[in-house]
């Protein structure tokens, strides 16, 4: 960056005479005898003030001499004395110079050391110099020296920077002017001075600040929010394609920025300055551009707008700048999220009590009035900021020039031209702004004093305002979502942002909001509850176009209105509520089984709930809840916060939304959980767990890793899990799992060449989503016979696994489980059961895809993992005999499916019996017979389904015509060659054994459980 | 000093792990570094060269602005690139990794380079945290690592240069808006970039026409 040629002579010194007393007394004769800057000397300079603030900071560091001489000889008057010439590249020398600065106040570390620098007044002199700041490099040096000065600030070090007399602070006035700097990290330096200088503790100071300078500060600062506003509106409007996604997204970001410094400032909790900060932001920005923005213009409002001009008219005398004509307006979508964020990030009481009252009770008047008007009807409380969007008739640097020279603040100038209106102060702005923010405050601790007093002023107000509320109109009215929910959304954000500010009085806010205090009968609870009741309900329906976020949102807004006991839920809701979730189980049961992922996709969801928690401060973060809804995933929209796109999300929706009014409808009838997950990780075998295996099947194997390392391991199968144990060293018979992974997510490859070798690998969850699978390696076994069982009773495993599963679900969605119960008695029943529920809904298990008999079972033959299609008959029939005999001892036992929905019942059940049904029972006849009713379930048209038991039944042949062509392919492949029949007829009899091992194993393993951990 | 582009870095970590000495060292290579003195600047710029263009990298500390939220949340957007530095000799600078990455995958846009340095690796008599813990660290968060030394200016190039690079290919990917200057990636210009007079000529009304 410096050409360094002419300081040959400095730097090529030993450190040890370059850090030293008395090369600082070189380098000042140098500056002393180049006191004007030059083409010829500026490179000697510029070294020579680098080397100053090495040897000044070693000084610091080490020899207390260095600085004695630097203050002795004055030697920052030399700096500024360079500074202020014009000539010579000044900007070169002047990166330079601060940076030596920078350097100087940033490392200095002896505090007496930094009083020595500061006590003559250079540095005001510096901070006030006029640097050439189109130079970035200087605008960067210099904004963090103003900002490490600001670090140095407290009580003490205040008058340094603070002259009380002249009433001078240039460390801040100078600071702010940058306040909307185009550089971000310059403006983020303005943020942190600001809010250093506020924190300081004097009362001087802040008094200065409040009364000099907080007015053109803040009028500057929110107008500015404001421009910022009617841009983010401007790209709101014109982008419903979300092109310029990344452009909203960073104008929301800005927002909020500014929004955080705002409360920031509010926090710190100077009152005397919160006080006009609150009236600027309400008066020059919520109230006339938020509020307003809310309801459209009407005559009713063109007539206030009137009015509103002619208020203004008389300040026009003096303010021409303001434009009072045309009011900006951004829409409405737009003004309810601005809402939203203002009651999710500003605590300050006074502010969102005001703006709250504005919008539960305020009516047009609000325009004409101010808030003020309105808010007379609640407080004593005195306009000192005139009502209206629109630019301050100062800029801040004018503004502030001018306090300082001519002593007469903007402020006083306003005061002025309020006083000819008739309704103002003629107070100075300061007194007015602390007694409108004490009266506040007294005000509100008065509605606080007694309960019936209380009731009595909110009554009489409500009462008053009843008539006329067009603003919670607007958001009770923004809430009706049958064509879709974009307005929705927002409106809820709001509604719930101001149910949750801790700064808003909670006694009034429950009297329109919530029903607790049951002497005011809000009508406005009555009609919330109705319409978030009326949102679940059309969410419910197959076709909306809601949004799950929206679902998600409505439903914590619902649970918060109704109370935690389930006692006070009126019976009307608690219905409303129970028949969205059987309409959710009915849109649902169409996608029970239509897609094969259907499993994958439902514990997938389920886990994703579990994991997230809606939290409406990030959902307002996202600025595309500001377009409108779409369905594409191409935006990059994530999908809870869009519409379903393609069959597979649409499954996901219903599923997402089951879960949902799931959880709503047992949290009001005050019921447990009982039946999701559905594994209880608690039953699951875990790495480390010692198990006990005697008796048990194991199956040794190597397993071979992507990366080339082997391990040894006996591979053990369970009713759900598949787990790799190595022989635990301290007990005989027993293993460690290294290893587990559900059978369900297994896939399994045999290999070309290697007849005893298997590729496996284990997913996580749904195979469709790019996790990692949890292993995915060749294992080789002892022989081909080994390996061949091996893949059968994983493949066998994984489809029982997945059919217990489809069970479990089909309990949860209240389907009547057709292996249940013996074939004709099947239909009969299950049509009796739900004529008898709902007469009214359409076919639950007819699936929209599958409408063609025969489909579903070739998409489901397709979509087994790859083999021949001989082990997937095998595997279909055998998993089938596990379901055959499961139902046939429950059908002895003469228990229902649905009156047994425990899980472990279930599981007893499947154990128990199995071995016996199976060898009791004929082979060849089962397939078919238990095909039967399954494939139906996908293929019938609801038609047939619905007339009558005769064309169901009349079904049933054409299944079995599929079924025998099925068996037929089995021939064909076994019949060829009699090698291949021997191999298909040994693992048949290998089957029968496994499975009993199986079962024995399922019983010993369970015993090892109790004793594992 | 014309330039092809320009890139915005922060730097962030613990305090006294050396950040702003790392920026000083890469910025300024006058200041030599010497035993027994660490100095340090929280603003610098430098020029590089990458693919045969100028490129100005600009670079700025946040040392100090952890105590408002609303200065937190806003410094990560508009980075480019970032230098997460912990010191190799104090292990709690590296615990707090996790957090200060929370924060910054948070706020800042997603296209935003992250390197992570151990820093003062010349003190290897005093290292409490193994080079592969912070290799391990950056693999798992897909990082790029590095350790440097401010005071032997060991890696300190490299760090801020292998930066450069990866940012560049994200423009030459495309995956950059570049015209978007909250990305903290600039077009170059000629050396005046902004207007001399900042925050006091406030263009009137032209968005709010255009909204009414």
């Amino acid at each position: 960056m410096f050409k360094s040629r002419s300081w040959f002579g400095l730097t090529s010194r030993s450190p040890k005479n370059r850090l030293s007393l008395d090369n600082l007394k070189n380098l000042l004769s140098v500056l002393e005898k180049n006191q004007t800057v030059s083409e010829n000397n500026r490179g000697l300079l510029v070294e020579s003030l680098r080397c100053i603030a090495e040897i000044l900071i070693w000084g610091d560091q080490n020899d207390g001499s260095v600085f004695d001489f630097f203050l002795e000889k004055n030697m920052l008057s030399y700096f500024l004395h360079i500074m202020r010439q014009k000539s010579g590249g000044s900007s070169f020398v002047c990166v330079q110079l601060l940076q030596t600065l920078n350097i100087l106040f940033e490392n200095i570390r002896n505090e007496t050391s930094l009083y020595y620098l500061l006590s003559n007044n250079h540095v005001n002199s510096i901070i006030v110099h006029k640097f050439d700041f189109s130079d970035e490099d200087v605008m960067g040096y210099y904004i963090l020296f103003l900002k490490t000065l600001s670090l140095k600030l407290n009580s003490h070090t205040i008058h340094f920077f603070y002259n009380e007399t002249t009433k001078d602070f240039p460390l801040y006035t100078e600071a702010i002017k940058f306040f909307n700097h185009p550089e971000s990290m310059v403006r983020i330096a303005v943020r942190t001075i600001s809010l250093n200088v506020y924190k300081v503790e004097n009362e001087s100071m802040q008094q200065f600040i409040r009364d000099r300078t907080a007015a053109p500060y803040f009028s500057n600062l929110v107008w500015f929010i404001g421009k910022h506003i009617l841009e983010l509106d401007y790209c709101v409007r014109n982008d419903t394609d979300h092109q310029s996604h990344h452009r909203l997204s960073n104008l929301v970001a800005e927002h909020l920025d500014s929004l955080h410094y705002l409360n920031d400032i509010l926090l710190l909790k100077i009152e005397g300055l919160n006080a006009v900060l609150t009236e600027h932001l309400l008066h020059k920005l919520f109230v006339p551009l938020y509020i307003y923005s809310l309801t459209p213009q009407t005559p009713d409002l063109a007539v206030v707008t009137r009015n509103l001009a002619a208020v203004l008219n008389k300040i026009v005398d003096i303010d021409d700048v303001q434009d009072t004509c045309d009011n900006p307006r951004v829409s409405s979508i737009v003004a309810l999220f601005l809402l939203s964020l203002v009651f999710l990030v500003i605590t300050h009481s006074p502010l969102v009590h005001a703006l709250a009252w504005v919008i539960l009770n305020g009516d047009h008047s609000v325009f004409k009035e101010g808030a003020a008007e309105v808010l007379n009807n609640y407080i004593e409380r005195r306009e000192a900021v005139t009502l209206g969007f629109g630019q301050p008739r100062e800029s801040l640097e004018e503004a502030l020039d001018s306090s300082s020279s001519i002593n007469l603040s903007p402020v006083s100038s306003e005061k002025a031209s309020s006083s000819s209106s008739p309704r103002t102060h003629p107070n100075s702005e300061s007194t007015v702004s602390v007694s409108a923010e004490a009266s506040l405050s007294d005000e509100m601790e008065k509605v606080n004093i007694t309960d019936e007093e209380k009731e009595q002023i909110l009554e009489s107000s409500l009462n008053m305002q009843k008539s006329s509320r067009p603003f919670l109109d607007m958001v009770l009215h923004s809430l009706d979502c049958s064509e879709n929910d974009y307005i929705a959304l927002l409106a809820l954000c709001l509604l719930y942002a101001l149910a949750n500010n801790k700064g808003v009085n909670q006694d009034w806010l429950d009297l329109v909001l919530n029903k607790s205090s049951s002497t005011v009968a809000s009508k406005y609870n009555g009609i919330l509850i109705e319409k978030l009741l009326n949102i679940i309900h059309n969410s419910s329906q197959p076709s909306c176009r809601i949004r799950l976020v929206t679902i998600e949102l409505t439903l914590k807004l619902l649970t918060q209105l109704l109370g935690t006991n389930p006692l006070i839920i009126p019976e009307n809701h608690r219905a409303s509520l129970l028949q969205a979730r059987t309409q959710s189980m009915t849109v649902l049961k169409n996608f029970y089984k239509s897609e094969d992922i259907f499993l994958d996709l439902f514990e997938d969801e389920y886990n994703e709930m579990t994991k997230s928690n809606l939290n409406v401060e990030f959902l307002c973060m996202d600025s595309a809840i500001l377009l409108p809804p779409t369905g594409t995933p191409l935006t990059g929209i994530e999908f809870s916060r869009r519409l379903p796109c393609g069959e597979v999300e649409k499954a996901r929706r219903a599923i997402r939304f089951f879960f949902l009014i799931r959880k709503m409808c047992q949290s009001i009838n005050n019921e447990v959980e009982q039946l999701l997950p559905l594994t209880n990780p608690l039953q699951c075998v875990q790495i480390d767990n010692a198990l006990d295996l005697n008796n048990s099947d194991l199956i040794a194997c190597t397993v071979i890793m992507k990366d080339g390392t082997k391990y040894r391991r006996f591979l053990v199968i369970d009713v759900l899990q598949l787990i790799l144990v190595e022989p635990d060293p301290r007990k005989l018979g027993w293993g460690i799992a290294k290893l587990v992974g559900f059978l369900q997510d297994v896939e399994v490859i045999g290999d070309k060449d290697d007849s005893r070798c298997l590729h496996l690998t284990i997913h996580r969850g749904r195979p469709t989503t790019n996790r990692m699978p949890i292993l995915s390696a060749k294992f080789i076994f002892d022989d081909h016979i080994r390996c061949m069982a091996a893949k059968q009773r994983l493949t066998k495993g994984r489809s029982k696994a997945r059919q217990k599963k489809m069970y479990q679900i089909a309990q949860l969605l209240e389907i009547p489980q057709l292996n249940e119960s013996p074939t004709p008695i099947y239909s009969s029943m299950l049509r009796e059961s739900r004529t008898a529920r709902t007469p009214r809904e359409h076919r639950p298990l007819f699936s929209t895809s599958n409408r063609i008999p025969g489909v579903a079972s070739a998409l489901r033959r397709e979509s087994m993992p790859s083999g021949s299609v001989s082990r997937c008959q095998i595997v279909n029939r055998s998993s089938v005999e596990g379901e055959s005999s499961r139902h046939r001892s429950s059908s002895t036992k003469s228990s229902t499916p649905i009156s047994t929905p425990k899980r472990d019942g279930s599981k007893n059940r499947s154990h128990s019996g199995t071995p016996k049904s199976r060898d009791s029972s004929p082979r060849v006849l089962r397939p078919a017979s238990e095909e039967i009713p399954l494939e139906n379930l996908n293929s019938s048209s609801p038609s047939s389904r619905c007339s009558s038991n005769a064309p169901s039944r009349s079904h049933t042949p054409s299944r079995l015509t599929t079924d025998s062509t099925n068996g037929l392919s089995i021939a064909k492949e076994a019949v060829p060659t009699t090698s291949n029949g021997d191999v298909v007829l040994r693992q048949r009899s290998e089957e029968t054994s496994f499975m009993s091992g199986i079962n024995e194993d399922k019983e010993k393993r369970r015993k090892g459980m109790i004793e594992t951990v | 000093m014309s330039y092809a582009y320009l890139f915005k870095y922060i730097i962030i970590g613990d305090t006294g792990v050396g950040k702003s000495c790392l920026l000083l060292q890469f910025t300024d290579k006058r200041f030599q570094p010497v035993h027994d003195l660490t100095i340090g600047v929280e603003f610098g710029a430098r020029m590089i060269t990458i693919d045969g263009k100028q490129i100005k990298l600009q670079i700025w500390d946040t040392a100090g602005q952890e105590a408002f939220r609303s200065i937190t949340r806003s410094y990560y957007r508009g980075a480019a690139g970032a230098l997460l530095v912990y010191d190799i000799t104090r292990r709690e600078t590296f615990n707090h990794l996790t957090t200060w990455l929370e924060d910054a995958r948070q706020h800042s846009n997603s296209n935003m380079v992250i390197m992570l340095i151990g820093n003062k690796s010349d003190l290897e008599s005093r290292r409490e945290v193994k080079k592969e813990e912070g290799e391990a660290f950056a693999r798992e968060h897909g990082l790029v690592f590095m350790e440097t030394s401010a005071r032997t200016a060991a890696n300190v190039e490299e760090a801020f240069i292998n930066t450069a690079k990866e940012i560049y290919e994200k423009i030459q990917e495309g995956v950059f808006d570049i015209n978007n200057e909250a990305n903290g990636i600039k077009i170059g210009t000629v050396s005046t970039p902004t207007n001399p007079s900042i925050g006091s000529n406030l263009p009137g009304g032209q968005s709010s026409n255009s909204c009414c």
